[in-house]
């Protein structure tokens, strides 16, 4: 068991998610069976009134989430301090079984949040209330995806043993075993960088032709390959190191916490683009969310593609 | 065009301030509904201009369902087609006359000189220019009425709302008041009174009476 200030604070804010969560989720059940916006009944006013209110419980608790998960991260890379074995956060993940999974479901959950936060900016916006029943029915999933979220990391942080030597990131994320990971990184980086920089291309394009389903679909498999390609190739010249691949590394001081504005900007900016495909927005709405997703995608292209330019310029050799 | 449709109020503690009102306002008119304090008068006043949300009916203004307004879009609207005269004005006292007028139009970022027009002109039309500078503590009952007459019409809202107008006012300057509602009236405004004042019941230029007793229609 694992109890650091930063674990209680995760803990704590856990409880009170939950607590608060739950009876959002009681309501957003009442909503989604009873609401009817044409009734004038006594109970449709009382669900008008309790529907604002149960908005608002779970824009804080999502929008506290959201900024949460970089203190995750940060959590993350400061307990591999007091494990043995571990250099980063990626020791952490793998100490438990529970660790992977969390982080899949953390990364999903940041999507799902960020997109019912999208839904409800959107349906406040109208005099309709267009997205009222839909988006308590999105948060009916997304409820259920937090009760697992904290119960993985409820799990991970209790079962964490600071006696037992966990792996190093190197060790995780090596090239020379017969793990998916150690395929993963043997793609040829050719093609990985191809397809990253072809993607990219198909983004733009379909960003000029305004084809707003398949800008969506491109940022969805952008986050993808810009992921890989990030651990396969471009984190090895962020460390100027070939054999080092760990996505975590990146987050701490050595590396200027470059960790944190490649993922934020990377997020943002998919984020953005993925959204478009899922939510009918007004034309200037749609433009500027174009806009912002293009331009955090492009940031992230950019200093990504600086690392391995800088190394061979500074070398004459790439790694 | 204002309707209300089946609309009940009722408070906490099951106080029953509106019960099962149907009524229909058309647009010009000025109606003055009667009634004795605690009636519903300023219930449906204030159900008309999104201050409050009915517990069962449905209230339409202009085709517009008030009732279902979120409460930003009712703010909204109640800035872009409502005056309301509140029965203890509601001013901000150490605000001057104008600060207090001006107040509607903040949200609306006007230019310098759009404000300065729409402020002159409804000084003027209400005789309270020459007070424009001093605080609003320091008036007397009626140019305080005056002001609040005056900062509810800044916005040229198409509907007007009055509640007990005349409640804190002697005859004389309630006979003012009355003159002003005359002119309201023939600029063509939708107005709605709520007041137990007998001087308002034989008014050649009233419509309407509409009688609420115990949150009930009595006679329209």
């Amino acid at each position: 068991m694992l109890l650091t200030p930063e674990v209680l604070t995760i803990e704590i804010l856990d409880i009170l998610f939950l607590f608060f969560a739950s009876i959002a989720f009681y309501f957003s059940l009442k909503i989604v069976l009873q609401y009817d916006f044409n009734a004038t009944t006594p109970l449709q006013y009382t669900l008008q009134k309790q529907s604002y209110l149960v908005a608002t419980i779970i824009k804080f608790i999502f929008y506290t989430k959201v900024i949460l998960f970089l203190f995750f991260i940060f959590t993350l890379d400061d307990i591999s301090n007091i494990l043995p074995g571990a250099m980063c956060g990626a020791g952490v993940v793998n100490a438990t079984e529970y660790g992977i999974y969390l982080l899949i479901i953390k990364i999903l959950n940041l999507y799902i949040f960020a997109y019912w936060l999208t839904l409800n900016a959107e349906d406040m916006r109208s005099e309709e209330q267009l997205y009222l029943k839909f988006k308590f029915k999105v948060y009916i999933g997304a409820y259920l995806l937090l009760l697992v979220e904290i119960a993985l990391e409820t799990l991970m942080f209790f079962s964490i043993d600071t006696k037992s030597v966990v792996d190093c990131c190197g060790a995780i994320f090596s090239t020379t075993d017969g793990t998916y990971m150690a395929h993963l990184l043997n793609i040829n980086p050719v093609i990985l960088l191809g397809l990253f920089y072809t993607l990219f291309i198909f983004l733009v394009m379909s960003y000029i032709f305004k084809k707003r389903y398949l800008f969506s679909l491109l940022n969805f498999l952008f986050v993808i390959v810009a992921l890989i390609s990030l651990i396969a190739f471009f984190g090895t010249y962020i460390y100027e190191l070939p054999t080092h691949h760990c996505p975590f590394c990146l987050l701490q001081r050595d590396y200027h916490y470059i960790g944190y504005v490649l993922y934020l900007f990377l997020f943002i900016g998919t984020f953005y683009g993925i959204v478009l495909g899922l939510i009918d927005f007004t034309k200037e709405e749609e433009q500027r969310r174009y806009k912002i997703s293009l331009l955090f995608t492009s940031l992230y292209l950019l200093i990504v593609s600086y690392y391995p330019l800088a190394y061979y310029i500074k070398n004459g050799v790439w790694l | 065009m204002i309707q209300l449709q089946h609309v009940s109020k009722v408070y906490e503690n099951n106080i029953i301030a509106l019960d099962d009102i149907t009524l229909t306002f058309g647009e010009g008119e000025l109606i003055v509904l009667k009634g004795v304090s605690g009636s519903g008068k300023s219930t449906i006043l204030s159900l008309i201009a999104g201050l409050l949300k009915p517990t069962q009916g449905d209230i339409i203004v202009d085709k517009k369902h008030i009732s279902k307004l979120p409460d930003h879009f009712c703010s909204q609207f109640r800035r872009d087609n409502i005056g309301f005269i509140f029965q203890k004005y509601n001013l901000i006292p150490l605000l001057s006359v104008e600060e207090n007028i001006l107040l509607p139009l903040v949200p609306l970022n006007l230019d310098e000189e759009k404000v300065d027009a729409k402020l002159k002109s409804v000084m003027e039309m209400f005789t309270i220019a020459h007070k424009k500078d001093i605080k609003v503590k320091n008036l007397s009952g009626g140019e305080q009425q005056r002001t609040a007459i005056a900062r509810a019409n800044v916005n040229n809202p198409k509907i007007i709302l009055a509640d007990e107008p005349t409640a804190n006012l002697d005859e004389k300057l309630s006979i003012e008041f009355i003159e002003i509602l005359r002119s309201l009236k023939s600029a063509k405004r939708t107005i709605i009174v709520a007041t137990h004042d007998p001087l308002f019941f034989d008014l050649d230029f009233v419509d309407r009476i509409i009688e609420i007793h115990n949150g009930k229609l009595v006679c329209s």
